[in-house]
């Protein structure tokens, strides 16, 4: 218990002295929010701040906390962010989302440094430990890596990534990643991006997207691959079953129907572990005024997989109502093929209002209900109060 | 058709209706022809008045209705011109150029020579979408080509970050966005940290969020994108089986335990297993839980890790009655003797 509330105090002290200097030039920014729900006695407490004392200095921290049964808080963000004149390299420290190349996000406390050179060529590494909720700490866990690009013109950016991990003092993930973006031509980008497992060695993951725009439409082609047993850590005894892949293949139009009606329809063939299957997903957005400030949305999505067969259908709806107010409502039944203990059907819905004042404050409530595999029928209040601020 | 005049009325009032609805049929709206005035050879200043001297926190000089009358001696309607002729979403793009951009028109004027079409092009246009410039237009004259290799905004946004407004000329974000983003961001990170916050990423991809998911705290601004809106508690199961790996993706193996512990769900009581019949048999081949934990081993993961590897290790084990577990294209550098997990079943008992 002491050594929790010990490291809430060095967090908040950290937190204090992040923005215990205000800025010349830029605001320091301040939001909180307060959430709670009726189904549950939960309350939660976020605040977030962002503040530029310098040209070369930002600092960002996102804390909550909240009682659900037991009083609990968090860090989320809490980062300082050093900057090199004209942007040639920066470091960053404290608690952040590390994410680059190959490299999946993972939250991290350590630190992660940029340099950019002039020709393009551009590199980032990162060490620190995994982040554990509520103020955990695991000494043993680490993790290390980095990833070198090059920009080639302005047509193309090359990168290779590594990363490595340890928990509990074992190697749980070494990965080597290669990420690609190229624009072969104005209207049509492509990217991809993939890691190699070096534990057990086969590729993790891979993504590539080729999109192209013409006229009112936007068509993108995509293809996945995800061999859920290498997304494990390797010290996991679950990670030795072997190379079931998950792949997709599919594609996605956008097209602006009407200067205020886009349609949408993504879909794809799926191959899990040799079981074929599908995908589709039909969504129109239709904005109800000239800023589209007012929407209303449709979505229905099928899928049918081995071991997923389901339907659903969305629709939302929200309406300004004067300059203040807001008015919104969210409807949506999904539906499994076999019924089970779960149930075979869950419609859900949700009325909102919301507030929000020109200076910074905010408030919505809300009333949701539906059915859930747990309840039959269940129903919920939501209250919320936000505040911004900006200190010059 | 001429038999059915109310048909053909009724089919042109829905045609109509809905014109108006889709924005096809433009609105009836007046607004200001800068064009028309430009063509007469009104000059700018003769509306804008102090704009030449206009540092960057001075007044935004929207002419109001004195400067209208000075000319239009009679106008048409009693009411200020404002109120009909200027567009709330041209104001509003430039009310945002004012706020978020470093900008001064005194330091720009004697090198424009005082041509303000020269970076307003869209004075010409018969219904602009909007008078303030297009980044491109800066880049006409300013060199900014190292700045934007470094993702160096600063020198002319106040905040990029806090501008909130997606970018429409570069990088749209009209896709399948939350499925895209992730490998569209793969080669260009610092160019989604130029707008983006470390807080924005880590509302999703920070560990433990779930009582602070963006989706859970906007709850009043309902909208079809995003993973985790709507009634996901109740589909997460079947979205997660028809993906598999996707959640590892971001969430450790051991987040589905957590949160249900969290919140009181147990995925099965200490007297009823949630597996189907059928599920772990004597037969060959052990019943359906060995391909399906192949084909989605993070379900298994996240009850039997840890301590509860052991109720699997128990058959499986070198010489045990399950046999091999490994399925096709499995190898491993690990010391099988003596490395996690591989000890568990080889090492010596």
């Amino acid at each position: 218990m002491w050594g929790r509330i010990g490291r809430l105090a060095w967090w908040l002290a950290a937190l204090g002295v992040s923005f215990s200097s205000r800025a010349a030039a830029e605001p320091l920014r301040l939001r909180a929010d307060a959430v709670s729900e009726v189904r549950a006695p939960t309350g939660l407490v976020i605040l977030q701040g962002q503040d530029k004392k310098y040209p070369w200095l930002d600092a960002e921290a996102l804390v909550w906390a909240g009682a659900r049964t037991d009083p609990t808080a968090d860090v989320l963000v809490l980062t300082l962010k050093l900057r090199a004149p004209r942007g040639w390299g920066d470091l960053r420290l404290g608690r952040f989302v590390f994410s680059t190349g190959a490299i999946r996000p993972l939250a991290l406390d350590g630190v992660a440094a940029t340099a950019r050179a002039p020709w393009g060529l551009s590199g980032e590494v990162f060490a620190g430990v995994p982040v554990v909720p509520r103020f955990a700490i695991s000494t043993h866990d680490q993790a290390a890596g980095g990833r070198l690009a090059q920009r080639i013109a302005s047509r193309a950016t090359v990168g290779v990534s590594y990363t490595e991990q340890r928990a509990r003092g074992v190697l749980s993930e070494r990965e080597l990643g290669a990420d690609l973006a190229l624009v072969p031509a104005p209207l049509l980008d492509i990217a991809a991006r993939g890691a190699y497992d070096l534990v057990s060695p086969g590729i993790v993951d891979g993504n590539i997207s080729g999109a192209t725009r013409f006229g009112h439409f936007r068509v993108e082609l995509f293809g996945t691959h995800r061999s859920p047993s290498r997304l494990l850590p390797a010290t996991s005894l679950f990670s030795v079953l072997g190379d079931f892949p998950s792949q997709v293949l599919g594609g996605a139009v956008r097209w602006e129907a009407a200067p205020r009606l886009d349609v949408m329809l993504t879909g794809g063939g799926q191959d899990i572990g040799g079981e074929l299957g599908g995908y589709a997903t039909l969504r129109g957005t239709l904005r109800l005024d000239e800023d589209g400030l007012g929407r209303v949305g449709l979505e229905v999505r099928r899928q049918d997989v081995p071991l997923s067969q389901w339907s659903g259908v969305r629709a939302t709806v929200s309406e300004p109502l004067g300059d203040h107010w807001r008015v919104s409502s969210e409807l949506e039944v999904a539906a499994a093929d076999a019924s089970s203990d779960r149930g075979a059907a869950w419609p859900w819905g949700l009325v909102a209002l919301g507030w929000r004042s020109r200076k910074g404050w905010e408030a919505s409530a809300a009333l949701e209900a539906g059915s859930t595999p747990r309840y039959r029928f269940e129903m919920n209040g939501l209250l919320r109060v936000s505040r911004t601020l900006e200190v010059p | 058709m001429n038999r059915h005049p109310s048909l053909v009325l009724v089919i042109s009032l829905l045609l109509g209706a809905c014109a108006g609805v889709l924005g096809i049929r433009p609105t009836p709206s007046h607004p200001f022809e800068h064009r028309a005035h430009v063509l007469k050879g009104v000059g700018c200043l003769s509306c804008h008045a102090g704009v030449p001297s206009a540092g960057d926190s001075d007044g935004m000089h929207f002419p109001v209705t004195a400067d209208c009358v000075r000319c239009h001696t009679t106008p048409h309607d009693a009411r200020t011109c404002e109120n009909c002729h200027g567009e709330a979403h041209v104001r509003g793009g430039a009310e945002l150029a004012r706020r978020h951009l470093k900008f001064e028109h005194r330091t720009h004027m004697p090198a424009a020579q005082g041509d303000c079409v020269r970076c307003h092009v869209e004075v010409g246009v018969e219904r602009p979408e909007a008078l303030r410039p297009k980044m491109a237009i800066c880049f006409g004259c300013h060199q900014h080509e190292d700045q934007w290799r470094t993702r160096d905004c600063d020198g002319c946004h106040v905040d990029l970050a806090a501008e909130d407004t997606l970018p429409t000329s570069h990088l749209v974000h009209d896709g399948d966005w939350g499925r895209e983003h992730g490998v569209r961001a793969a080669s260009a990170r610092d160019l989604c940290a130029s707008c983006h916050s470390e807080r924005y990423c880590a509302g999703c991809h920070g560990v433990g969020v779930v009582p602070a998911l963006p989706s859970r705290l906007t709850f009043d601004d309902v909208r079809l994108s995003g993973l985790h809106r709507a009634g996901f508690r109740s589909r997460h199961a079947l979205e997660a089986r028809g993906q598999p790996g996707l959640c590892t993706t971001c969430h450790s193996e051991r987040s589905c335990m957590d949160c249900h512990a969290t919140l009181g769900v147990a995925a099965g009581s200490a007297n009823q297993s949630p597996h189907p019949p059928g599920w772990l048999t004597t037969s060959r081949g052990g019943g359906q839980h060995g391909t399906q934990a192949r084909l989605d081993p993070m379900s298994c993961a996240s009850c039997h890790g840890g301590a509860g590897e052991k109720l699997c290790v128990d058959c499986h084990r070198v010489g045990g009655p399950g046999g091999n577990p490994h399925g096709r294209g499995f190898s491993s550098t690990k010391d099988k003797l003596t490395d996690v997990p591989c000890r568990l079943c080889h090492g010596i008992p």
